[in-house]
Order: structure tokens, then C-alpha cells, then sequence
């Protein structure tokens, strides 16, 4: 939907008399003054578009539109017309950037190189930021080789600015260097509002020169604190709410799968809605657990329900749909399900090619039976 | 005219027929499936072009890949040097807003008429792809025209969604490449730390030919891991033709092509090192009299030229433990004196077109000539 919004006009002092002639003109020739004024056109949060009326381009024969209307940042000196598109409507024209207006800044409507009116893009509400929903693992005591981390945003945050608003901080001390990997695009869910952190991967695989050189961006039995900057914006231009820091405690290498026959299963009763419980018994990794898991009757026909997890990502629920039937059901688990190091149901992150233990799996899938009685 | 005269003449016009014909079904093979609209690209991570001045797009967000027809193929074989200083300055007033809020993810030269194409992504989140020509920039227009796409294959969860119901995996597309009729891809997923590279040959079909590989590397022989790749080129060493890849965690590693089959486990050759908290960026081939050079950007050293002649000599120690020297290991290499280079690719055969943040930290595009090679 796309919603006016009426600004006010800051007129360019070195045009005032020519405007004032314009708006005198415009405004005796329409109805409703509003009309003579330069527009926001909002739609998603974005100021997608501005309307020129028509009082500002009299005289103007359509066709050479384009090469004497423009829309230009309003800095001193600025001479760059913005990229964009101009259309007709009944009361002018709409000038489109290729992107958005910026919030805080402002713009100048140029009419045959006169700027004759100034419009600023207003900022966000601060009381609508962002909030910092979570950050997993959730648990304070992680892995010397803890592989990722994810951070869960309320709204769609902006992309690409990561680098600058994360810290990882070192017994409260000093700022730990070259921790993350610095990825460009950055990792965001399709909504933008899941960003996943890789911690540097080539200080975490032995052998590796950053590893040998550097030594794991985690130290076994310091503390570390991540921090995030309530400065990091939205997409609309509006900051998190508030700064967060998540504290935690290093400990020793995890270089060992996840193994589904030690899972315990809490099973729930027939004709009951109650959730099929699975504890790992470790924390496994937040993302994949919601996505690893599928529930079928034994006969093949798949149940549908809703998941979530609990006790720092060590259990499982899955709620059904419709109740349990009594009978055979069959827990599927996509052998990509990984732990906080990165150890998938079918190898080790680093893989000892000269360990008696070298055994690598190929299954896709690994299903766990269980009884509904 | 003689009958022997009357049989060349024929032959020469059958000749000429068949000719036609051949060039008539080539031009309309390279463009089949394309249609024309406005392709609904949600995101533009990478770019490379084919043919006939397609430029194919990566895009993350709808895990797909476009092939666009720029209607810009007149050839030219050398290139005026192409200098734009503070290009991040120059771009932000042409979209109105400020530097910070944008980021060049790629660039690409147009082999055929050597123009330079440039994807920029806005905080807002929105795409961009502009045109360089000389010292003009302009947005190139992605409203009907010729297109055609291809979806890159899901993993079978793909579609899985948080509590909110939100989708929680992507598969963001960190290179992308054409060669002999073939789009490859590598792929990094924001859940697991797997690789996938895909092989789609191009014109893109109904019928979803394409393969992917998982791909591991071993690290002095002892620890095998999975690795996503940053980016690739395709290379001849010693007759034959290799996948050319670097690694989110700098290891160069070579596949041959002809070892690259859907849906196997491949394991790349590790050929060199090149130090700690260091991330490769872009890769290209250049030749130089009768050197073949690969030159690579990174993210915290300079850019590397390294020559296909020690690739090839290296061959027969690739896997004993590598010798180290300082930072590095592997295949010799030098250091170019080219610091804080984001983006490269080649202009034309002597030249290179750089993205370079400067010491002052001024971002330009500028042109490499024969002397840096």
C-alpha cells in the first residue's frame, strides 16, 4: 500500500522569489494547497518515491521532463542528479530513485537547474526500533571450537554492517582480533533478520596455517563476552533498541558426532496433543534444529506439528497437528545436524585421516523408530 | 563455367549454406528460454559474463541465477583506461544517499565491449547494477528485457521455517563462473559449513541438469574438512583443465574438471597457504608472454601472482606435508605491491580493473597495466 505523507517544503533561500512566484501561481490554480506540494510517497517503511505537482513545471513540454527535472542530494555543492524514474499522475509527476530516500537526509527538486524546493526524509520512531531477540548457542559454556553463532533480530536489520557493531571481548580485558569471518554478502535469512556468524574457520582446522600461527579464536578457560551495538540500524533506518552482551566460558575441544542411539525420547500418549520430547544430551545447533527433523507414521504418511526447542538447544519438542495415534512412528534426521563444532551426524568438522576412528558416513537420513502406546 | 567449375561454385554455395545454417541454429541456441520481461531479482551477489555480452547475476536471496541480455556486445579488443576516483562517493550521490550505506559486492568486464559492470548493494536492502563506460556510470535497466533464469537445486529442508514461521536457510552464492557453455557456482550455506558447487549448462533448460559436488580438502594430509568456496577460475596446468578454488580459509586447492561428477565426494588437492586471518576475495587468469598467472585479491594481504608454471612443477609434492615459509606454505607466489584490493578482473589482455581502498581510505577503480603483471 502506498501511503502520502505531506512534509513540509524548505524552499532554496537563492529561489525563494522564483518559488514564491511558482507556489503563488500553483495555488491560485488548485483547490487544495496540499497539492502543491512536494510529497513522500511511503510504502513498506521506505520512502520510495516523492510527487512533484504540477505548479513546479509549467512550461515544460513532457517529453524533455528527463532532461530538466531532477532530484539531487541537498549538500553544498552537490551537482549529481540521483538515478530514477520519472512518471505522470494527475497532479504532476512521481520522481523513483532506484533505491529508497534515505531517512535524515535531505534532497533538492531541481527545475531547469533552479533547486525550487528542499524535502527531508524524516527518521524513524527510536521507540520502533529493533530488538535483539537472541543469540545462539544460548548456553554460557561453548567449545573451544564453537564453529557459529547466530543472532536473532526482531525486524530486518541492514545488511553488510556486521563487522562494525560486534565485538568479542576477552575476559572483560581486550578485544579479541580476527575471531569472525568477514563475508560479504553477509550470511542473512531470506527475511534478514537471522544473521549467522562464522567464526574463523581456518584458525579452527588444525593444521591450518591461521591455526597453527593464531591458535583457535577461542582460548580453553577464558571468558569472553559478545557484544552488539545498540547503533546497529534496521532496514528502515532505526536502531536497536538497546546494546547486548552475551557472556560465556570456553572449554575444551568438541571433535566428536552427535549420536542419535544415545538420544533419549520422551514419547507422549495416544489420542493427545502432547509433544514427542528428544534429548540430545549436549546442545546441538539452533538453526538445524529446526530444520533437520521430520516425524512420519510408520506406514510413511508424514506428521505435521509445530517444533521447538528448549534447556539451551539440548531438547527437542514437536507438537502434532492432530493427536497421536497408537502405533509405529519413525523420527527422521537429516545427517547434516550439527553440534556448536561443527561435528555432523556423519563426520567431524576436521576429519583425522590417521585415526583408527576415520569412519565417514554417507547417509542423508538416519531414523529413529518409537512407539506411540 | 566449366563443370568442374559449376561443382565448386555449388559446393561453395552449399558451403555457405550450411555455414548459415550452423551460425543461425548457434545464435539461437545461446539465446533459448529467454524471455522477455522484468526478472524479479531480489538480490545481486555475483556477477560473470558469457557470451555475446550475457551477463549472468547471482542471486542469494532467491537462490537463483539470472542470465541477463545486456544488449551491449560490440566488441572492442583493447580498452581505455578506466580511472574513477572515490567511486563509492560518486555512486552514493548518484543513488542519494551516503557511502556508508552501500557496498560493491563484485565487478565485472564486459569481454566483449570492455565496459565495466558493477553490482551495489544498499542498507535498504534493495539491488543494483550499474554500468561503467569510461568515466560515466549509469544504472542498467532490469525492466523488459531478454532474461532467462534458473533455480538452483534445493536441499530437501530448505523450505523448513522457524517457530514464526520464517525461512531459515539460504544459500548464498559466493562465485560464479562461465565456461565452455556451463555456469558454475559455489555455494555457502548459513547452517552448515558444507561446499556445493554446482555445474548448470547454459542455455538454461526446463530440465534441471545441474550436478553438485561436495567438496573437502585435506590439510597437510591428516585433516580432511568440508570448505565452502570463495572463489574459482578454471585453469590448463600440464594439459590438463582444473578447478582453480580458494577457500573461505585461504587454502588454493585444485579439482580436475573431469573429476568433478554430480552428487560424488570430491577431495581437492591443497597446493598452498597464504597466512592467517586471511580471506580470499577474487581470482582471475592473465597472460603475460608465455606465462599463465592466476592473481588473487584478499582480505588482509596483498594481491598474490602466482604463475601456472610452479602450480604445474608443484605437482609431485602435493602430498607430503608442505614446506613453510614465514606466514605461508605451498606453491611460491609473490606478493604484489597491491594492497586493500576488494574487487579485480580483467580489462583486456594487458590490463586489470581494480576496486582498491587506498591508504587515505579513498575507494577507486583504476586500471592495472602491463607492469603489474
Amino acid at each position: 500500500m502506498v501511503v502520502i505523507n505531506t512534509n513540509t517544503i524548505r524552499l532554496c533561500l537563492s529561489n525563494y522569489l522564483i518559488v514564491f512566484f511558482f507556489f503563488l501561481t500553483c495555488c491560485t490554480n488548485q483547490t487544495q494547497t496540499s497539492s502543491a506540494e512536494v510529497t513522500i510517497l511511503w510504502k513498506a517503511g521506505h520512502a520510495m518515491a516523492i510527487t512533484i505537482p504540477g505548479c513546479y513545471l509549467e512550461k515544460i513540454n513532457p517529453d524533455s521532463i528527463d532532461q530538466l527535472v531532477s532530484v539531487r542530494l541537498a549538500y553544498p555543492e552537490e551537482t549529481t542528479s540521483i538515478l530514477g524514474e520519472i512518471t505522470f499522475n494527475t497532479n504532476g509527476i512521481e520522481f523513483i530513485p532506484i533505491i529508497p530516500f534515505t531517512p535524515g537526509l535531505r534532497y533538492e527538486v531541481v527545475v531547469k537547474n533552479d533547486c525550487v524546493a528542499e524535502i527531508e526524509i524524516p527518521e524513524p520512531d527510536p521507540a520502533e526500533g529493533p530488538v535483539l531477540l537472541g543469540v545462539f548457542p544460548s548456553q554460557d559454556t561453548l567449545p573451544l571450537n564453537m564453529l557459529k553463532i547466530y543472532l536473532q533480530f526482531s525486524k530486518p536489520m541492514a545488511e553488510g554492517q556486521s563487522q562494525k557493531y560486534i565485538v568479542m571481548l576477552k575476559n572483560n580485558r581486550d578485544t579479541a582480533r580476527a575471531v569472525f569471518l568477514d563475508l560479504q554478502p553477509e550470511l542473512w535469512n531470506s527475511d534478514q533478520t537471522m544473521l549467522t556468524l562464522w567464526l574463523d574457520p581456518g584458525r579452527i582446522k588444525r593444521d591450518l596455517q591461521p591455526n597453527k600461527l593464531l591458535g583457535n579464536p577461542l582460548q580453553e578457560g577464558e571468558e569472553y563476552t559478545l557484544l552488539i551495538s545498540d547503533q546497529w540500524k534496521d532496514l528502515y533506518g532505526a536502531a536497536l533498541q538497546s546494546g547486548y552482551g552475551k557472556h560465556f566460558l570456553v572449554t575444551s575441544r568438541d571433535s566428536l558426532s552427535p549420536v542419535p542411539d544415545s538420544w533419549m525420547l520422551n514419547t507422549p500418549v495416544p489420542g493427545t496433543v502432547n509433544a514427542l520430547e528428544v534429548n540430545f544430551k549436549e546442545p546441538l545447533d539452533y538453526s538445524l534444529l529446526n530444520a533437520a527433523f521430520r516425524i512420519r507414521h510408520a506406514k510413511g504418511r508424514s506428521v505435521k506439528g509445530s517444533t521447538r526447542t528448549r534447556d539451551e538447544e539440548r531438547i527437542w519438542h514437536f507438537t502434532p497437528a492432530e493427536p497421536w495415534m497408537k502405533g509405529g512412528y519413525v523420527l527422521q534426521i537429516e545427517t547434516r545436524l550439527e553440534d556448536l563444532a561443527g561435528n555432523n551426524l556423519n563426520r567431524p568438522f576436521d576429519l583425522d585421516l590417521k585415526s583408527q576412528n576415520a569412519n565417514l558416513f554417507s547417509e542423508k537420513i538416519v531414523e529413529i523408530p518409537f512407539i506411540v502406546k | 563455367m566449366t563443370p568442374m567449375k559449376k561443382l565448386v561454385f555449388f559446393l561453395a554455395i552449399g558451403a555457405a549454406g550450411l555455414l548459415a545454417i550452423a551460425t543461425t541454429h548457434h545464435t539461437a541456441s545461446l539465446w533459448d528460454g529467454f524471455v522477455t520481461g522484468s526478472p524479479e531479482i531480489k538480490s545481486i551477489s555475483t556477477l560473470s559474463f558469457g557470451p555475446d555480452g550475457i551477463l549472468f547475476i547471482g542471486d542469494s536471496k532467491s537462490a537463483s541465477i539470472f542470465a541477463i541480455d545486456t544488449k551491449d556486445a560490440t566488441r572492442v579488443d583493447k580498452s581505455p583506461a578506466i580511472e574513477i576516483k572515490n567511486i563509492d562517493q560518486k555512486i552514493a550521490a548518484l543513488l542519494g544517499t551516503q557511502p556508508q550505506n552501500i557496498t560493491i559486492l563484485d565487478i565485472a568486464v564486459n569481454p566483449a565491449s570492455k565496459n565495466v559492470y558493477c553490482a551495489v548493494h544498499s542498507i535498504d536492502g534493495t539491488p543494483v547494477l550499474l554500468k561503467i563506460a569510461g568515466d560515466k556510470i549509469d544504472a542498467v535497466n532490469l525492466k523488459d528485457i531478454a532474461y532467462s533464469s534458473v533455480a538452483l537445486n534445493n536441499a530437501p529442508a530448505e523450505d523448513a521455517k522457524d517457530q514464526r514461521g520464517r525461512p531459515l536457510r539460504i544459500s548464498s552464492i559466493s562465485d560464479l563462473g562461465f565456461y565452455e557453455g556451463k555456469v558454475m557456482v559455489s555455494g555457502l550455506s548459513n547452517q552448515e559449513f558444507s561446499s556445493t558447487f554446482r555445474i548448470i549448462p547454459f542455455p538454461f533448460g526446463n530440465k534441471q541438469d545441474q550436478s553438485s559436488l561436495e567438496i573437502y580438502h585435506a590439510a597437510h594430509a591428516q585433516y580432511e574438512t568440508a570448505a565452502p568456496i570463495r572463489t574459482f577460475t578454471i585453469g590448463e596446468l600440464n594439459g590438463k583443465k582444473y578447478l582453480i578454488a580458494s577457500y573461505t580459509c585461504t587454502p588454493l586447492v585444485l579439482f580436475p574438471l573431469d573429476e568433478l561428477k554430480p552428487g560424488t565426494h570430491v577431495k581437492g588437492r591443497t597446493v598452498g597457504e597464504f597466512g592467517s586471518g586471511n580471506s580470499p576475495l577474487d581470482m582471475i587468469t592473465m597472460k603475460k608472454g608465455d606465462d599463465m598467472l592466476l592473481i588473487m585479491s584478499n582480505s588482509s594481504r596483498p594481491v598474490f601472482r602466482v604463475k601456472y608454471k610452479n602450480i604445474e612443477s608443484y605437482q609431485g609434492t602435493l602430498t607430503t606435508p608442505v614446506e613453510e615459509s614465514f606466514a605461508t606454505a605451498g606453491v611460491n607466489f609473490i606478493q604484489m605491491p597491491l594492497t586493500n584490493v576488494l574487487q579485480l578482473d580483467k580489462l583486456d589482455d594487458k590490463q586489470l580493473i581494480v576496486l582498491q581502498r587506498k591508504i587515505n581510505g579513498d575507494l577507486d577503480l583504476w586500471t592495472a597495466g602491463d607492469r603489474w603483471l
